[in-house]
Formats: C-alpha cells, sequence, structure tokens
C-alpha cells in the first residue's frame, strides 16, 4: 500500500484508459469464435478499472483460447500447456502487487492440467482465473476434451466420447478453501462482464467458467441455450450480481441465490438442462496462500544470489584440474 | 455488625459540626487510627482471597490485540482449555486457582517477572506441598499442559497494582504497537530500495560500461579467464546496446531518493543488505517530558521530510506515474507543511511517561500544545495522588486533581485521543489505549494510580477503584476518528450505573437484635475521601446510640440545594476493623467539593448524552408543540363533527355521486396510462432501418469481416451499423444470418434495383 502522499497523487493523476490502451495485434481466431466476447469483457474491465499495462499480466496455457495474452497490451506469458497456474502463482508470489489473469482451455486446465488446477483452488492465490470451456481441443483441430458431452464424435472418438463429461464447476466447488465460483456464457456480455468485474474484485482465486462459442468444430453446440433464453438461469442476489432489468427482458429465468450458500451453489452446478450463469459461491474470508507465506521480507540481490548458488551448487561438476 | 436507632443526638451539635467543622461534646468523635472503611468495600479489606482484575500480565506478541490481560482471566482459559467441567476436573481446578493464588501471593510479596518463571516456580511450590498419593495425577497434568497448552503458551509480565502498574502498562502498550509500526516502516524502506536500486541497476546494465571486458569479468569470474575471450564478448553485447537508457534527470532523481531512504534514522537496520555501509543509530522515542519529545521531534522534523519525500517519490517512480511535469513543482516545494497525520503514523509515535504532580506550569503549557499539535506524541499523565488537590489552597479545584484537570482540558483540544482510567480499570480500558497508541495524532492518557499512599491501609487497587466509583476520577474516552460528533467520539459507558450521580448498592447487616437490615446506599466522593486521614479533621464518627432520623446520608444531601441542607447532618457509612457499622459526619467544606465533583460528573454525563441539558430542552419544546397540535385537530375535528351529524338521514350528497362515472372510466383509463409507461420501456418498433442490438453484441467479427464499413464497433467493442448504405441488403441479409446470437436486423432493402430482391426479404425476415 503506498503512503497517504503518494495515494493522494495516484488519485489525482489516476490515469483514463480506453479500449485502446489494452487491445494488441487483431485477433487471430476464426470469425465467430467466443474468445472474442471473451477478449472484449477483459479489455473492458481493464479499462474500467484502470489497471495499469505495467502492472498486470496475462498468463495462460496452450490452446486457441491460451492465445489471450498476445492480444492484450500488458504483459503476458504463453506458458506450456496446462501450466498456467503455476506460473501465475509464481508470478503473484513474488510480485503480490501485479494484477494476475489467467486464460485456460477446457484441454488446459481440466485435462493436462488438472493437478495444478485442484491445488491452485486451495492455494487461493489472488488471481482471475477464466476457463474458456468450448467442451473441445481447438488448437489441435478437434479431439474431444474432459468437459465435451457424451457421445461427441472428434478426431480422437469417431464413435463418440464414451464418458460422461467433467463438471468443473462441481470439481472447483468440492475443493477445500474454494473462494470464488461464477459461471458465464460468451454470448450474454453484459452479464459476462458483469461477472469477470465480480472476480476480479474478489480478494482470491476466482475461478469463472466461460461457455466459449467454437463456431469452426462445434458449430451448434450451445445453440439450444442461444436460442432458447429460457435454457439460462440468470443468478443473482445483493451479494453477488444484482438483477438486471435489462437481462430480465430476454433471461425471464432467475434465481435469486445467495453466494454464501455453498449447498445451493452445488445443485445449481449440477443442473443439467439448464446453464446457469452468475456467482455461484463466494467466500470472502478463505485464507490465501500469498499471506499465509509472507515473510513481510523483501527479497535482497544477495539473498537471490546465495539462494540460487547454494541450488546451482547442487547440480555444479567442477572440471578436474 | 450492630445497628440501634434510639436517642435523638443533639441536633445543634450535629449541624454546628457540618457549618463549621468543630467538634463539640462526646457525640462526635474523631476518626483518625479507626481504620474506618467505607461500608460498601467492608468484604474487601483483605483482597488476597478475592479473585479480581489483578496481577496482569502484560502479554508480548499478541495476536488477538488484547496486550493486557488478567491473571484470572488466563486461568480461566487454562481451565477451559484443559480441566474437564464438573465433577470430574474438581481435583485438578482446586490445583490450578491455587497455581494461582500462589503466584498472586508471589506478586503481592513484591515478585513480578515473567509469566512463565512465576509459574514454574508455583508449580514447585504446588508439587512440595502435595500429598504423595495424588502428586503424580498433579505432576502429569502439569507437564502435559506445560506441552499441549495453547494458553501457557502466553509471554508476558506478571505485575500488581502499583505506583508503577500505570507507566509500566502504557509503555508495554506501546511498546507492543510500535514494533508493529517498526516492523511495517523497516520493510517498506527495505523493499523501495531494493526495488530503486534494482531499476538503477537496469539501468546500468544497458550501458556500454557495464558491457565492458572488464566488468564481464567481474561477473563471470576468473575460473575460465584463459578459455573465454571477454573483449568478444563485450564486443557483441556493445553492438546490441538498447537505444533507450534512462534521462539524467529520472536517475539523479533515483540516486538521491535511494540516500536519503538509507540516511534515514527512524528505524534500525536489520540483516538486510540494503542499509548504508555504516547504519547510524536508530534514535529513541520515550521521553520524561513533553517538552523534550516536542524538542526531539522538531530536532527531527527535516529528516522526516526528506525521507517522506524520499518514500513518495520511491512509490510514484515504481508505480510508473512520477511525471516530472506535474511532481516536479511539488516535490520542489516539499516541506513540514506538507506532511499529514497518517504519513506520520507510518512512523514510531514519541512517548511521554510524565508524572502530573512533577509537571511546573510552562510543562503543563507544553502538553497542552504537545496535545494540540496534531503530530503523534502519546503522553501518559500518571496520578498519584489526586485528593490532596480537590481541596487546594481554599477548598476550590477541579476533582479528579489536575489529572482531571489535563483530560478535561484535553478535551477542548477536540483533536486528541483521550483516556482517563484508574489503574483498577486498566484491563477495561485496554482497547481504549490500544486505539489511542494507534490515533494518528496525539493522545493524552490520564491514569490515576491509586498509590499515593495517603489512603491508610487500603491496597491501591481499592483506592484507584474507589476514585472511579464515586466520580472523583471517572473513566472516558474521546476518540476523535471515531466519527464528527460527540455521540460517536465520547463514551462515559465504562463507569458503573452512568444516568445516577452516584452508584448505589445494596448492602445488608444485622441490627443489635440480629435482624437483617437491607438497605441500598449510594457511593459518593465524600465516601471516597474520609478513607484520607488528612481529611480526618472535616470528619467525626457518631457512636450508634446516637443516630437519629435528622442524619442525612450525604448522598441525599448532595441532591438537594446547599441552603435546602443548612440544618441537616450529612454522613457516610464506614465500617471499622470489627466490622461495626459508623455514621461519620461531613462538614461543609467536604460537601462543597463533593457538589464540584458531582457538577463535573454532570458535564460528563451531558457530554456522553445522558441528562443532555440542550436535548432535554428541545424536547420539551418538541412535546410543547407536539400537544399543541395534537389539541388543535382535536378541536377541529370536534367542530367539524358537529354539523356532520346533522344531516343523518339527508340523501347523499352531489359530491359523493359525483365520482361514478368517473369510477366506470377508471379501469379503461389505467390501463391506458400502463400502457403509456410501458411504451417507455419497450424497445423502439420494428423499424424500416437495419440496426443491432449492441449491447448483446459478442464481439465475435462475422459482420465486421464481411463488410467493415457498414459494420463497425463502439468504443466497448460491441457492433452497430455505422453505414447501411455502405453494402448491398445482400450483405446486410448474409450478416443477420451468421451473426451468432442473431442481434442484426436487417430492415428493408435501401435499393429498390437489387438483384433477387424477393429472395432476400423472405431471407431477412425471421431477423428483423
Ligand atoms: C505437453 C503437450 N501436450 C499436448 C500438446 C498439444 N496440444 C496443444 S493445444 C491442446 C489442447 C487445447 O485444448 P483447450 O485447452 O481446450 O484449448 P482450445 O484450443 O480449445 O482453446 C493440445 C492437446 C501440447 N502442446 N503440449
Ligand atoms: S478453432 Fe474454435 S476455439 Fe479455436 S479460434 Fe476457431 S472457433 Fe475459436
Ligand atoms: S456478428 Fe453479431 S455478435 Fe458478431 S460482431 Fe457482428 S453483431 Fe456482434
Amino acid at each position: 500500500m503506498p503512503t497517504p502522499t503518494t495515494e493522494n497523487f495516484l488519485k489525482h493523476g489516476e490515469d483514463h484508459y480506453t479500449l485502446d490502451d489494452f487491445r494488441s495485434s487483431a485477433p487471430r481466431w476464426c470469425d465467430g469464435c467466443g474468445n472474442n466476447a471473451i477478449l472484449t469483457a477483459m479489455q473492458k474491465l481493464c479499462r474500467d478499472e484502470a489497471l495499469p499495462p505495467e502492472n498486470t499480466v496475462f498468463v495462460s496455457g496452450i490452446g486457441c483460447s491460451s492465445r489471450f495474452p498476445h492480444y492484450m497490451n500488458t504483459y503476458g506469458f504463453h506458458g506450456l500447456h496446462g501450466r498456467a497456474l503455476p506460473i501465475a502463482e509464481g508470478i503473484k508470489m513474488s510480485r503480490p502487487e501485479l494484477n494476475v489473469f489467467v486464460n485456460t482451455g477446457d484441454g488446459d486446465c481440466c485435462s493436462i492440467g488438472t493437478a495444478h488446477w485442484i491445488h491452485a483452488i486451495r492455494y487461493n492465490m489472488d488471481m482471475t482465473v477464466i476457463l474458456h470451456d468450448n467442451h473441445v481441443y481447438g488448437l489441435t483441430k478437434m479431439q474431444a476434451s474432459p468437459t465435451s458431452p457424451q457421445g461427441l464424435k472428434s478426431n480422437t472418438t469417431p464413435r463418440g466420447t464414451y464418458l460422461q463429461p467433467l463438471n468443473p464447476l462441481t470439481v472447483t466447488l468440492g475443493i477445500a478453501n474454494a473462494s470464488f465460483v461464477a459461471q458465464a456464457a460468451d454470448w450474454i456480455p453484459d452479464n459476462l462482464y458483469d461477472i469477470v468485474s465480480a472476480a476480479y474484485r474478489h480478494k482470491g482465486f476466482s475461478f469463472v467458467r466461460v461457455m466459449q462459442r467454437c463456431p469452426e468444430f462445434v458449430p451448434v453446440m450451445f445453440d439450444p441455450y442461444i436460442t432458447d433464453p429460457e435454457r439460462i438461469l440468470l443468478l443473482n442476489h445483493e451479494q453477488g450480481i444484482p438483477y438486471d432489468p435489462v437481462l430480465g427482458k430476454t433471461y425471464k429465468n432467475q434465481e435469486e441465490h445467495d453466494p454464501s450458500n455453498i449447498d445451493r451453489a452445488r445443485e445449481i452446478a449440477s443442473l443439467e438442462d439448464k446453464i446457469p450463469v452468475g456467482i455461484l459461491f463466494q467466500d470472502k474470508q478463505a485464507a490465501r496462500y500469498e499471506n499465509i507465506r509472507d515473510t513481510n521480507k523483501p527479497y535482497s540481490p544477495a539473498m537471490i544470489k546465495e539462494a540460487l548458488d547454494s541450488e546451482f551448487d547442487k547440480f555444479t561438476v567442477m572440471p578436474a584440474d | 455488625m450492630e445497628a440501634k436507632l434510639e436517642k435523638s443526638p443533639d441536633v445543634a451539635k450535629l449541624t454546628a459540626f457540618h457549618l463549621t467543622g468543630e467538634r463539640s461534646g462526646d457525640t462526635l468523635s474523631e476518626i483518625s487510627g479507626k481504620n474506618l472503611l467505607p461500608a460498601l468495600y467492608a468484604e474487601y479489606r483483605d483482597l488476597s482471597h478475592l479473585r479480581y482484575d489483578y496481577p496482569l500480565v502484560l502479554v508480548e506478541d499478541s495476536d488477538t490485540g488484547n496486550f493486557i490481560t488478567p491473571l484470572s482471566v488466563i486461568i480461566d482459559n487454562l481451565l477451559r482449555e484443559t480441566v474437564p467441567q464438573g465433577i470430574d476436573g474438581e481435583f485438578l481446578r482446586k490445583k490450578v486457582l491455587n497455581l494461582e493464588n500462589c503466584i498472586k501471593q508471589m506478586v503481592a510479596d513484591g515478585r513480578d517477572g515473567p509469566f512463565s518463571e512465576l509459574w514454574t516456580q508455583a508449580e514447585t511450590t504446588l508439587l512440595e506441598a502435595e500429598d504423595a498419593e495424588t502428586q503424580d495425577e498433579l505432576e502429569s497434568y502439569l507437564e502435559k499442559i506445560s506441552r499441549t497448552s495453547k494458553v501457557l503458551k502466553v509471554k508476558g509480565r506478571v505485575v500488581d497494582c502499583d505506583r508503577k502498574t500505570p507507566r509500566r502498562s502504557i509503555q508495554h502498550v506501546w511498546n507492543e504497537q510500535q514494533q508493529v509500526t517498526r516492523k511495517n516502516l523497516r520493510k517498506r524502506l527495505d523493499a523501495l530500495i531494493l526495488r530503486v536500486a534494482g531499476v538503477l541497476r537496469a539501468d546500468f546494465e544497458k550501458s556500454a560500461e557495464a558491457r565492458s571486458a572488464g566488468n564481464i569479468k567481474g561477473q563471470v569470474g576468473t575460473t575460465f579467464e584463459d578459455t573465454f575471450d571477454f573483449e568478444a564478448m563485450s564486443n557483441l553485447l556493445t553492438e546490441t546496446l538498447p537505444e533507450q537508457s534512462m534521462s539524467e534527470s529520472r536517475r539523479k532523481r533515483l540516486q538521491s531518493v535511494l540516500e536519503d531512504l538509507k540516511a534515514q534514522q527512524f528505524v534500525g537496520v536489520e540483516n538486510l543488505d540494503t542499509a548504508p555501509d555504516k547504519p547510524a543509530d536508530p534514535y529513541t522515542y520515550v521521553f520524561e517530558t513533553c517538552s523534550e519529545a516536542m524538542d526531539a521531534f522538531m530536532d527531527r522534523l527535516p529528516g522526516l521530510v526528506s525521507v517522506i519525500k524520499a518514500i513518495a517519490i520511491a512509490e510514484l517512480e515504481l508505480e510508473n506515474r512520477y511525471s516530472e511535469e506535474r511532481h516536479d513543482p511539488f516535490f520542489r516545494k516539499f516541506d513540514k507543511t506538507s506532511l499529514v497525520p497518517e504519513d506520520l503514523s507510518l512512523f514510531p509515535s514519541y512517548l511521554v511517561l510524565n508524572n502530573i504532580e512533577d509537571d511546573d506550569a510552562a510543562e503543563k503549557a507544553r502538553i497542552i500544545e504537545a496535545l494540540s499539535s496534531g503530530l503523534p506524541i502519546k503522553v501518559l499523565e500518571q496520578a498519584d495522588n489526586i485528593l490532596v488537590d480537590m481541596m487546594g489552597g481554599a477548598g476550590q479545584a477541579a476533582p479528579g486533581g489536575r489529572g482531571g484537570q489535563i483530560a478535561n482540558m484535553a478535551l477542548g483540544i477536540n483533536s486528541a485521543y483521550v483516556v482517563q482510567s484508574s489503574a483498577s480499570s486498566l484491563y477495561q480500558m485496554a482497547p481504549s489505549i490500544s486505539n489511542g497508541m494507534q490515533y494518528a495524532g496525539p493522545a493524552l492518557f490520564s491514569i490515576y494510580s491509586g498509590a499515593g499512599g495517603q489512603s491508610a491501609g487500603l491496597p491501591p487497587y481499592l483506592v484507584a477503584a474507589a476514585a472511579r466509583e464515586s466520580r472523583a476520577f471517572p473513566s472516558f474516552t474521546f476518540d476523535p476518528s471515531a466519527g464528527p460528533d460527540w455521540a460517536d467520539r465520547f463514551s462515559i459507558l465504562a463507569n458503573p450505573q452512568i444516568d445516577a450521580d452516584w452508584p448505589a448498592h445494596d448492602i445488608s447487616y444485622e441490627d443489635s437484635e440480629h435482624k437483617t437490615i437491607r438497605e441500598k446506599i449510594s457511593f459518593t466522593v465524600l465516601d471516597f475521601m474520609a478513607t484520607d486521614p488528612r481529611f480526618a479533621g472535616h470528619l467525626a464518627s457518631v457512636p450508634v446510640e446516637e443516630w437519629d432520623d435528622t442524619m442525612v446520608p450525604a448522598a441525599a444531601c448532595l441532591s438537594t440545594t446547599p441552603m435546602e441542607i443548612m440544618d441537616v447532618a450529612p454522613y457516610v457509612m464506614m465500617v471499622d476493623e470489627a466490622d461495626v457499622l459508623q455514621r461519620v459526619m461531613v462538614d461543609q467544606r467536604l460537601v462543597r467539593t463533593a457538589r464540584q465533583c458531582r457538577d463535573t460528573w454532570h458535564a460528563l454525563q451531558e457530554l456522553g448524552g445522558i441528562n443532555n441539558s440542550h436535548a432535554r430542552r428541545l424536547l420539551q419544546k418538541e412535546q410543547a408543540l407536539w400537544e399543541e397540535q395534537k389539541k388543535q385537530e382535536l378541536d377541529d375535528l370536534r367542530s367539524k363533527a358537529k354539523p356532520a351529524a346533522a344531516p343523518k338521514a339527508a340523501p347523499a350528497p352531489a359530491a359523493d355521486a359525483a365520482p361514478a362515472p368517473a369510477a366506470d372510466a377508471g379501469p379503461e383509463a389505467a390501463p391506458a396510462e400502463e400502457a403509456v409507461a410501458e411504451s417507455v420501456v419497450e424497445e423502439a418498433p420494428p423499424s424500416d432501418d437495419p440496426y443491432i442490438e449492441t449491447t448483446r453484441c459478442t464481439t465475435c467479427n462475422e459482420c465486421t469481416n464481411l463488410n467493415d464499413r457498414m459494420f463497425a464497433y463502439n468504443e466497448d467493442m460491441q457492433a452497430y451499423v455505422a453505414d447501411a448504405d455502405a453494402g448491398t441488403f445482400a450483405e446486410m441479409v448474409m450478416a443477420s444470418e451468421n451473426c451468432q446470437v442473431s442481434i442484426i436486423h436487417p430492415g428493408k432493402p435501401r435499393n429498390p434495383d437489387e438483384n433477387n430482391l424477393e429472395i432476400l426479404i423472405e431471407r431477412a425476415a425471421p431477423f428483423q
């Protein structure tokens, strides 16, 4: 926290951003790809929260969705497949003042990266995690993912998938110390924006699963929900996202859901015929790893050098004389 | 106890004593030497058998923020934690309470020390005295709790209530909080030093000097000196020197910030390598007088200004927000007037440990100056002797002594945190004391020790408790940060029975026929003064045979006007060493002081929202107004009721009939109105012009890629129809079809000559 004098300056000299400040190269996603809507929501969030680009970092793994950091004019780390979360945790641990965002696909997070995902929930470090869930591996041109609906025909499952899909919401809600679980749909942009804003403001691991359209490989996947707004269940609550009369006109199916009620959150997460959107669960008190492990001491170059040297010494082979 | 009401006393003698203080005849006898105690305190003559707030443990490193805790509370917690409830825990509970008593005795004998040390010693004493058959059980319990109990891990000194207690307690709370302040400041400075140095180093790494062969060699080391061509490496690196490097003005600014941060002496240096080569000794912050503290603050002020300035610049720099244009002029003028209390509160505060009785007039003026200064100066004004001041030279002085005076004056400053408390209430007032220490400005802690030694035979704890109970030294807190008005800021809640002039308690005693008499008696400041032999001259005891109904309890007398009590004789109830009740007459001079004391209490009550005269007056006014209004309404009703009652049987007046057609029209009119209201909310009816429901656009690029002149994004990156004529109707229809969320409404064709219009209009229909 800056001193009051600095704070005063920061407040008065507060920078005002436009969407352009957060845009970099034109996205190379297919036309109609739901990732575009998520990108816009995140850029709007950064603009509205006035997040300085130099203090903001987007971290991703591998996949179409993981190209996200390239399109944000902030710091970014396009990592390894499934490894976005440990990278983000490392960043948060050493630079807690940065705004950390993670973009990960259903393959990246729920397949190869599952172990990291589970433990990241438990660690509850302050970051906003967007699971771009298109129910398929997009980048590698259509293989089934853990969230693919049963029976989906793909390059790896020509006769259709055999297993029930994994439900990222119930999984997250089942992990001790989960602190923020939400779901959004990329085709309801106002609601998507509200949800990512709430997720950003939550201090802890905010997990937002976004139902994301992939018109390239699964073009009709979400059609039943897009064409029939009755199949969307909008969650509202004064402690969560308040009722929005404009959205209420299209989405009449609404539930007042208290985000502190984990039992109801689990029931909502398990709904099969509807897509619930909104905040399912929030616990503002959950312990955060970066606070628990805060040594209260900055690392000086000498300390870092010493630690590195001792690590290197373990592997050093000294040349024979 | 015995009491008898038989003969009439010599009323004239009693009232004469009250008026003059002269004792005549043998009805009135001196009280000195009788070792009398206020009747309400009869049970407390020996405190050693009672469990109360003392001894206190001055808790170190408390994670709950409770820095002052009674030993009895710790023992209760231990019992809760380690001993089963009910009969099962009977034996151990008794033993633990014995242990507590043992520690209490040690402390009473002057052996204060760390809790753990006293505990261990008490354990040994207890075990030595234990019977052989139960010794094992006790030993294994003690051994187990020494390993497992969280409560027993408490660290801190155990102290009794004596002259040193206020000073120790205040210094303790200050120390504990200052440790945190210092640690946080050190951390802040270290982090800034490291990061500013890092920025400078990163800049240096871009320089030709950093990439010189010599420098690279220095970094790589000499192990591979023969095989490594440092010159070649340097050439390679120099070729790729980045074009951008730091501006000279920024480099200078960062260097000077770094020097200022390293040179500060406000907190000591830890083992980090951020410190200057030879760290200067950090300042000390504890002083005996306000004058010394203020002088020290002023001496250090230039250094404080430069380090706060350096912190602010560094933070702006590291946030990438330093703008020379905007910030240079401000920082050029940055001086002591630029400091705000919140900045100062990042630094250690100054503690003054003072005894009010040592202060001369000049020091008193400095105290008020310090308290008005807005600076983080925390002042303990300890008072050991409040009664003598109360009588003052001419018997005219503010009750509460000089300590009370200073505290009352400090209330008027309005921006100083003020806590007043007797030593007996330190535990109760500890949260206020902590808050006062944390408050960003000055704070005064006015504390009466009860240990002046004037109240013969009474332990300081009891004297201090009596001072609070009798309103001679009431507890209060004034917290300027708690809100905008007195109701938020000021509290007298820590006093007993705050609504009353004097707290009243039930007392029961036996008369000469062993009948139990119950009575409610008040504890006035006169009861408190009667414990002090220096006032013996103003007091006289009356033997029980002389008691009469014409004698009035002091509290009753104090609630009348001075003129009304010219012929009465007020008394306070006391007991002698044999617990026999005495009525002790009080002379007029003492009563006068008691009135002043009560008036001061009334003023505090008013400030604390009790019997507030302004509020009372307002209430009376409002009540009168309300009554007047009600009366008026009643009169109006009555006058209307009379004519209305007359035409009872007459047909309904025209006015009643008139609304009928309107009532018919009602249901029609209402929907019409609703319809109007609704049409405002409803979206515009489908128009011939094409449009997009922009707020629902998902930025998917379909339409914009199809025709980026026809479709464009707004500042929220959501699409709208930028120019319907910039393309064909065919493109418009295709965009509507492609839009996955179906929010493009194509409208009517713009060009009647376009090909295939009929088919296009048909395709457009579902999207209109
Ligand atoms: C270690 C490793 N294994 C496999 C891959 C191949 N691979 C690249 S992306 C991908 C799946 C991506 O799916 P998802 O995370 O759902 O992202 P999407 O492309 O659908 O956004 C896979 C398996 C890889 N890059 N690295
Ligand atoms: S393949 Fe699917 S997920 Fe990937 S960019 Fe294209 S539409 Fe989007
Ligand atoms: S096609 Fe629809 S959702 Fe996509 S950009 Fe255009 S209007 Fe928006």
